[in-house]
């Protein structure tokens, strides 16, 4: 199992829960208007009169094997709409419930 | 979910929800009456006591005065102003505006109640009478007669006066220029003296002559009958046979002592139309009801009414008050349907894509169909004002859809879906939005608070353009975001035409927005010079303010005028006429633009309402003209008023004449009014007459007119009173013995065809012409003896000055005059200069009023209100910047809005009025809204982090458009209103004119001064947070 935690711009959050249906991740838990920034490049997601826009997270566990297409869209979303921003880091789940 | 979340969601209740507003709108637009101006209450209640016989100076003394002194502590009052007249007394209560007039009445009637125990015996209840605009007459009807002239009352009172009277909402019609039917019993009095009768006498063996009575019911057999003596008289020739009395064994008839006049009413007015002998039909309105809706009526019925009459009697229209409301709404609504298109061009040319002009330009309907609920609602009408509030909002309100679009493709550009982004594109501005309609609403909210007479003008429309703004507000906040959800595509491709079009539109504006850059980037570093430029120009245009005048409104041009000449007092009525066709022939000749000219002039009967408000007798003419409309005429009426006050300078025989134009109060011509207040009528009358010579020789001046008509010529009996007691009689008993015999005795009335007509006993015309036909008159005491009045008094002439005028309880004489020409400030500053130098007797004191005591009150009203206004949008810039300093520096764009205001009013020759005024104040909200957008987007650079000059320069480039956009909406929708030439233009165009003076003006030295402001602010914040951080350090 892994984890795979995505920061994006409001704006994908449909797109992004749509794809993790269809690629039959079925969990995810999400947060709704969250600040922050990329650390390289990206407008900061702030929430505030210079930087109005806000971003959203996601966390999604997925057997491994489903991470490459996740990370694929992911990366096809990111690519088409640059401006936006949208971070994926994945990491290994060792147990649950 | 927020609104516009909602919205974006829910498209189809969304745009449901508007067309409802809309079809609520387009209803209540179906069913709003128009008129000229919003309702305005009445403020003037008018007291009249009749006190029969007693002279100008008597009902000063004993009735004006012990009312006024009651009255005056009525609350709320302004000004209590009174005339005092033979046999009556008239005093004319005016209160500040908006107060309810019905309590008022009431207060009144209570005071009344009080002083009534000290009045005169003989002098009647006093009657209130309320005053308003519904007084003025909505139409005026003209009636040409040649053979049923002597019966035209009859005719026109049965087949037009009563028909028209049932319309509904006409208030009263009245007839004047066909005299009535009147019964004279013209007595000789030689032959009542030798058959030992009196005038009393006859009256009354006439008065029971003429009788139907009852006499009860009896039964014969099985039947009931009633017994009547039916003794009317059936033709007027009956009375000549009426048994008077007996001498020496002999019966007298009536037709021995008198003959019978059955004729018409001895002093009527007499009408002419065009020239021609006839009569005129003046129909008023009740209160409330509405004009032009009447005028439709009347108009749809005049030809059947026509029909009904005999065939020599023609109906014409004099006056059509609603012909003037109908075509100045009409170029109201061309001039706002230019405005709206003029704002869909530039929107259209600035953002270069249909659809997204589309989306915004939807917002202009919604929001100004959703204010004609509102009008319906509150039972308002559509009027200039409310048009105003329409073409002035027109450029405001595609403000916030327009900041709301932007910010839309900015999202959509950076890659969001148009749902996503209407929705997260909406909620960054949502804030700023409702901020900036914030102050737009602190400006036009206050405007509803305003008090007097500028307030109930402008009370609605504060209320309009609130209204309109909060409705484009929530438009922007949610028919914006849904349409732009379902209208904009993400890749916009365009067309080749687009590229063919707009590739050099959009060249030319980039090139522009550098342009700014560069000179922005010169300005921030001539921070000194900037600023000296700019005071400068602030200051200059200061020195403009004394070249602009001032006047309270500007004249409207409503195709009437109105004339009013006085003979020398005194003057038979034969003679007035005369003189009067002369002049109507010559004005008919010179002046083609006269559609309809038509005077009266004589006595007005008591029982005729209108004509008897105002000033009548056999030396007074009133003259009313219509004039073809003002689009097919070279001529404004101002000139041709002049034209015909030159005219009128070349008849000497006019004492007085007086040309006005324009209606009533608002749009009217201004007048300044001296008051001279002082009791000494002698002393008063000189003042007065200096003044009127002093006036006629400022330039500007027209129609100088003293009140105080002159000195009467009159013939008093004093009567000898120990002589009188001798004979056995007294004062009263004498002198209706000589009323009777003059004026005449009302013995009965006769009946015919439901009407009842007037049988006076009075001494024959041919007795009463002399001064000893007065003293010989017999006066008869208890025991039937007779007694000569020049035996028990003498006949002596003597001057009464006939009306006596009295405002807030002093005696005033009113010298007053026109403005043409030049505004009413020079001609104020001139005479004022001469007043200082006149030598005036002590106790003597002059005042202005007039429309410049109206205008005074107004500017005060209106500068409070700029004060209010700034304040309050004061507070909302600073409570939306969290900041002192911010709302300072954009506020300085007021300073050039002003300036931009004076420049263009001196440019154009127009007057600082109140529409000017308005226009001024309009500004404030608008101008601010531009240094708004330029100092949050500057700060907004600045907290991402660049330098101040950086953060100015970027701001200002990328800003410059928006800027731009709005501004030009707004003042291209004003265009229309101040090039405007329709009917009533000259209203608004002040107006329009100052807003785009003051507009244009402001943003280009904002665009400039602004930037500059806030470099010198922010580095001086700079250096105070790191002189405050080396503190903390150390």
């Amino acid at each position: 199992m892994k984890a795979i935690f995505i920061a994006y711009d409001q704006a994908h959050y449909d797109r992004i829960v749509e794809m993790l249906e269809r690629s039959n991740c079925r969990g995810f838990t999400s947060w709704d208007q969250v600040k922050g920034r990329g650390s390289e490049t990206g407008e900061p997601h702030y929430g505030s009169h210079a930087w109005p826009s806000l971003a959203g997270a996601i966390m999604t566990i997925v057997e491994d094997h489903r991470v490459a297409t996740v990370l694929e869209k992911l990366r096809e979303f990111n690519n088409e709409r640059p401006k936006l921003g949208l971070r994926a880091f994945v990491w290994t789940v060792e147990d649950g419930i | 979910m927020s609104l516009y979340g909602n919205a974006v969601r829910r498209p189809i209740m969304t745009t449901l929800c508007f067309v409802a507003v809309v079809i609520l709108g387009l209803f209540s637009l179906r069913n709003l009456p128009i008129d000229l101006y919003p309702d305005v209450e009445t403020n003037t209640l008018m007291v009249m006591t009749t006190y029969s016989g007693a002279s100008a100076q008597d009902i000063e003394q004993n009735v004006t005065r012990p009312l006024e002194n009651v009255l005056n502590s009525v609350s709320n009052l302004k000004h209590i102003t009174s005339k005092s007249r033979e046999n009556i007394s008239v005093i004319t209560l005016e209160f500040e505006y908006g107060e309810d007039i019905d309590v008022l009445t009431n207060d009144v009637r209570d005071k009344l109640d009080l002083v009534s125990s000290m009045m005169p015996d003989d002098a009647e209840t006093p009657i209130i009478f309320k005053f308003s605009s519904d007084m003025i007459p909505i139409i005026m009807l003209s009636v040409n007669a040649s053979e049923s002239m002597p019966g035209l009352y009859k005719i026109l009172d049965d087949a037009v006066a009563n028909p028209l009277a049932r319309v509904s909402g006409v208030g009263s019609v009245s007839i004047s220029g066909a005299p009535k039917r009147e019964i004279h019993i013209y007595v000789d009095p030689v032959r009542l003296e030798a058959y030992n009768l009196t005038v009393e006498q006859i009256g009354s063996i006439i008065g029971s002559e003429n009788r139907n009575i009852p006499g009860g019911s009896f039964d014969i057999g099985s039947d009931t009958y009633s017994l009547r003596v039916q003794g009317e008289f059936k033709a007027s020739e009956e009375m000549a046979n009426i048994v008077v009395g007996t001498y020496e064994g002999k019966t007298i008839y009536l037709s021995d002592v008198a003959r019978i006049d059955d004729s018409l009413e001895e002093r009527t007015q007499e009408t002419y139309n065009n020239g021609e002998q006839g009569a005129m039909i003046v129909v008023q309105k009740q209160s409330g009801a509405n004009s032009v809706n009447i005028s439709d009526k009347v108009l749809s019925m005049l030809p059947d009414l026509q029909k009904r009459l005999p065939s020599d009697v023609k109906l014409g229209i004099i006056v059509d008050t609603s012909d003037n409301i109908r075509n100045t709404i009409d170029s109201l609504v061309e001039t706002v349907l230019y405005a709206l298109l003029f704002v869909i061009i530039v929107v259209f040319f600035f953002l270069g894509r249909w659809r997204a002009t589309l989306i915004i330009t939807i917002t202009i309907p919604i929001s100004l169909i959703a204010s004609f609920i509102y009008l319906y609602a509150t039972g308002n009408t559509l009027n200039i004002v409310s048009l105003s509030a329409l073409s002035i909002s027109i450029g405001m309100v595609v403000d916030d859809a327009i900041v709301v679009l932007e910010n839309v493709t900015t999202h959509i550009e950076r890659g969001s879906d148009p749902k996503q982004a209407a929705v997260h594109g909406t909620n960054e501005v949502a804030v700023s939005v409702i901020a900036s309609t914030l102050t737009l609403i602190a400006v036009f909210f206050p405007l509803t608070l305003v008090t007097g007479m500028t307030g109930v003008l402008f009370r609605q429309l504060g209320w309009m353009v609130t209204i309109m703004m909060i409705i484009s507000t929530i438009c922007a906040l949610s028919l914006t975001p849904m349409l732009c959800s379902q209208l904009l595509r993400r890749n916009n491709r365009h067309g080749k035409l687009y590229t063919l079009l707009f590739t050099p539109v959009n060249r030319g504006l980039d090139a522009f927005d550098r342009g700014y850059g560069r000179l922005l980037a010169w300005v921030v570093r001539h921070k000194l010079v900037t600023f000296l430029v700019c005071m400068g120009i602030f200051i200059g245009s200061l020195l403009l303010v004394r070249q602009v005048g001032t006047e309270f409104f500007p004249t409207a041009d409503d195709a009437r005028l109105r004339v009013s000449l006085e003979l020398p007092i005194g003057t038979r009525v034969e003679i007035s006429k005369e003189s009067t066709a002369r002049l109507v022939d010559l004005w008919r000749e010179k002046y083609p633009e006269i559609k309809m000219i038509n005077y009266t002039t004589g006595s007005a009967s008591s029982d005729n309402t209108f004509a008897s408000m105002s000033d009548n007798g056999p030396h007074i003419v009133s003259m009313n003209i219509r004039l073809v409309d003002p689009g097919e005429r070279e001529r404004g009426i101002t000139e041709i008023a002049a034209s015909m006050r030159k005219d009128l300078r070349n008849f000497p025989e006019f004492k007085k004449a007086q040309v006005s134009t324009g209606g009533m109060g608002m749009g009217g011509q201004s007048t300044i009014d001296y008051e001279i207040y002082g009791y000494d009528f002698a002393e008063t009358d000189t003042v007065a007459r200096e003044l009127q010579k002093m006036l006629r020789s400022i330039p500007g001046t027209a129609d100088v007119i003293i009140s105080r008509a002159d000195y009467q010529p009159e013939y008093q009996v004093d009567f000898d009173r120990e002589k009188l007691a001798l004979y056995g009689l007294n004062l009263s008993t004498a002198a209706t013995y000589l009323r009777n015999r003059i004026n005449g005795q009302l013995a009965s009335q006769f009946r015919e065809d439901g009407e009842e007509y007037d049988i006076k006993v009075m001494y024959a015309p041919e007795s009463r012409t002399s001064l000893e036909d007065i003293e010989n008159i017999l006066i008869y005491n208890s025991a039937g003896k007779g007694v000569r009045v020049r035996d028990v008094g003498k006949v002596v002439e003597r001057f009464t000055p006939p009306t006596i005028e009295r405002k807030d309880r002093e005696r005033i004489v009113t010298v007053s005059t026109v403005v043409q020409d030049v505004p009413m400030s020079e001609v104020v500053e001139a005479s004022m200069k001469q007043i200082d130098e006149m030598d005036i007797p002590q106790g003597i004191n002059i005042s202005l009023s007039g429309s410049y005591e109206d205008q005074q009150d107004s500017f005060r009203d209106l500068l409070t209100l700029a004060v209010l206004i700034v304040i309050l949008v004061y507070i909302v810039m600073a409570a939306q910047f969290e900041s002192y300093t911010y709302p300072g520096i954009i506020m300085t764009s007021l300073l050039f809005a002003f300036s931009g205001v004076f420049i263009i009013l001196w440019l154009t020759g127009h007057t600082l009025n109140v529409m000017s005024m308005i226009g001024a104040i309009m500004l404030i909200g608008i101008v601010v809204k531009n240094g708004i957008v330029l100092i949050d987007y500057i700060s907004l650079n600045r907290e991402r982090g660049m330098s101040i000059r950086r953060a100015v320069i970027n701001g200002g480039e990328s800003r410059l458009r928006p800027v731009v956009m709005t501004t030009l909406t707004t003042i291209l929708g004003m265009v229309p209103m101040a090039v405007g030439t329709g009917q009533g233009a000259e209203m608004w165009r002040p107006m329009g004119t100052a807003v785009i003076g003051g507009l244009t003006f402001s943003t280009v030295l904002t665009l400039l001064f602004v930037p500059v402001l806030y470099c010198v602010f922010a580095s001086q914040g700079v250096k105070n947070q790191r002189r405050k951080l080396r503190k903390a350090l150390k």
